[in-house]
């Protein structure tokens, strides 16, 4: 036991050392207000890590992340009050981007569980789909917002703090109730462990592996929103490096890409490290290039520490 | 329908497909069909095929690379900004870097037990970040004097026919002849096939592996140096666009990305096949935006109807 517990805990102490390292460096990064810049920067990661966790809790992958948020965004600008079309439904955009989310969710899951391909493939295909509607429909082109208060979901401020950090600590809390209070939360955690067994014992694996990818389209649905509101405009771009980031929060949270390991508040911290790393990586002045680079290495990092290898024979 | 029976189908489907396309177009503009239009769309689709035909070993081990845009990108670059100074080593140096990328993947794959989706999504991402390191961050124009001194083997014209296609059809013949005649060959199959007969059998597997990973990241790495050729420029996102419609045209060929089945020909019918499809889609009026959208579906179509699904107990 104690070895999983220093495993689940490795991440906060990663965290501290950073913070530690990079405040040594640049005594600014302990700023109240660089402090609401961090929060505020890894609002619409942490929403993105909440649905990626439960998929890759499950064992499998989704590659459709920046796809589904590019298009969202898009739906999402099409519907507030701008430039290109003649819709203005202020804050009701929300729920149709986040519906339409789920929607792509659901064409991910079901091509997935129904035509059983592996979920790298589907949702790297279908990605690849969504971006070329968030093209096409645009012609290339982007959408720009000129609704206000439709903006104020990510830029204006409640008690304080930017409400973009709101949205996303109201995202943890649903995601959080998903994993620890509801059937859907444990029938991921006894697919991601042990398929075959969880299937024997009644689990509806297939339903529970639509649900899961539904889920993770709902919350990049709601990422798109909360993109198209910070940058004032929708286009098929928007969310490029997305996916890396999210992968990247993901397993150095420490849940395994293996299935079965990790939670969502693991990916929450996650995000932290990610997003602390590039802030501090600004402040010391290292190239913005760099940092795709450094995602990447941490990926392997992670991924290595975190792999139960006693369950692997065969890496494909 | 026996083995031998459904096995010939299986070879059949691909290069009817390319026919019944090609016709289809010649139905509608007869020009199509005359020797030198031929020759040039060929010429055209040899970058896509040369980035795919390293890739198809990867995949018919049950792998795969999604690094090849990034290699390719990165050794556009190194070309571009070193053949000012170094002249034609500067080739050299740009082939052993795509090759290094490769070899990267390879020891990630194999001692750290990384799958290999997730650990050539990392090795991509830390060879954009060298492609940018590389570039300055910008693209880089190659001097004409530059370019037909070094690159003419790749764009210039041999006996009247263009460079590129017989690139294209000397890597077709070497890399045909090493899956055949060689015994790592023979074990890429094996391997794709049924890794842990392979692996029971006393063979290294690892070996395997590493050298089919390197061979992806040099054919990568020579698809950029081409691109590069063509387009008188490197950049760091030259070959973005690349990944989708170079593993569509592997796997439209026939090579199902379980494993064991697949061969360099059947690539390089998928690429002709795709390049094919993006004419006629244009012929159609289908927009350059929209074509993304085709090619992500008949990606997820083609796994769906290529994929060995007795070989999978569980679908991740």
């Amino acid at each position: 036991m104690a070895s999983i517990n220093l495993r689940a805990l490795a991440p906060i102490g990663v965290f501290f050392l950073l913070c530690f390292v990079i405040a040594v460096f640049s005594p600014n990064f302990l700023s109240v207000s660089n402090a609401i810049r961090i929060l505020n920067a890894s609002a619409i990661p942490v929403v993105l890590v909440m649905g990626a966790t439960f998929v890759i809790l499950m064992g499998s992958i989704d590659l459709s992340v920046e796809g589904i948020v590019a298009l969202c965004a898009v739906v999402t600008a099409s519907l507030v009050l701008n430039d290109t079309t003649g819709a203005n439904l202020g804050l009701w955009a929300v729920p149709f981007a986040v519906l339409a989310g789920g929607l792509i969710g659901a064409v991910n899951g079901a091509t997935h569980v129904y035509l059983k391909v592996p979920s790298f493939m589907v949702t790297l295909g279908i990605g690849f789909v969504c971006l070329g509607i968030a093209t096409a429909a645009l012609g290339g082109f982007p959408v720009r917002i000129s609704d206000r208060g439709f903006r104020a979901l990510t830029l204006g401020r409640s008690l304080g703090l930017p409400n973009g950090i709101w949205v996303a600590a109201a995202s943890v809390f649903v995601a959080l109730i998903i994993q620890e209070r509801t059937r859907l939360g444990r029938y991921v955690y006894a697919i991601g462990t042990d398929e075959i067994t969880a299937r024997q014992s009644g689990v509806p694996v297939e339903r529970t592996r639509v649900l899961v990818f539904v889920l993770a389209g709902l919350f990049s649905g709601l990422a798109g929103a909360m993109a198209a509101a910070q940058l004032g405009q929708g286009h098929a771009l928007i969310a490029s490096g997305r996916l890396f980031t999210t992968i990247t929060a993901v397993v150095v949270g420490g849940t395994a890409l293996s299935g079965g390991v990790g939670s969502v508040l693991n990916s929450v911290v996650g995000v932290l490290i990610v997003v602390v790393l590039t802030n501090g990586m600004v402040l010391m002045g290292v190239p913005p290039f760099v940092q795709q680079g450094v995602q990447g290495f941490l990926i392997i990092v992670a991924v290595s520490l975190a792999l139960d290898r006693r369950q692997l024979e065969v890496v494909k | 329908m026996t083995e031998k029976q459904k096995e010939l189908l299986r070879n059949l489907v691909p290069i009817f497909t390319l026919l019944i396309l090609v016709f289809g177009i010649a139905a509608y503009e007869p020009g199509f069909l005359r020797p030198a239009n031929l020759i040039t769309v060929t010429a055209d689709t040899m970058t896509l095929f040369l980035m795919a035909s390293g890739a198809t070993l990867v995949i018919m081990l049950g792998s795969i690379d999604l690094s090849i845009q990034a290699i390719a990108s990165m050794t556009s670059c190194i070309v571009a900004a070193m053949l000012p100074i170094f002249g034609g080593t500067a080739l050299l140096f740009a082939l052993a870097a795509g090759a290094t990328a490769g070899v990267l993947s390879g020891l990630v794959v194999n001692y750290l037990r990384i799958p290999s989706f997730v650990a050539t999504l990392a090795i991509g991402g830390i060879m954009t970040s060298v492609a940018f390191w590389a570039s300055d961050e910008r693209s880089i124009y190659i001097s004409d004097a530059d370019k037909s001194a070094w690159l003419n083997w790749a764009t210039g014209t041999t006996g009247g026919m263009d460079n590129e296609v017989l690139v294209g059809l000397a890597v077709l013949a070497g890399l045909s002849a090493i899956l055949s005649l060689t015994r790592f060959g023979r074990l890429v199959r094996a391997v794709g096939s049924q890794e842990r007969a392979v692996v029971a059998s006393g063979i290294n597997v690892n070996r395997v592996k590493f050298l089919a990973f390197v061979i992806s990241g040099f054919m990568a790495g020579l698809a950029g140096l081409v691109m590069a050729a063509r387009l008188g420029s490197g950049s760091p996102t030259l070959a973005s666009e690349f990944l989708l419609p170079a593993i569509a045209c592997i796997i439209v060929g026939g090579t199902a990305i379980t494993g064991g089945v697949g061969s360099i020909w059947k690539t390089f019918v998928g690429a002709l096949i795709i390049a094919v499809v993006r004419i006629g889609m244009t012929f159609v009026g289908v927009t350059v935006f929209a074509q993304q959208i085709v090619f992500g579906l008949v990606l997820v179509l083609a796994v769906a109807m290529t994929i060995d699904r007795t070989k999978v107990a569980v679908v991740k």
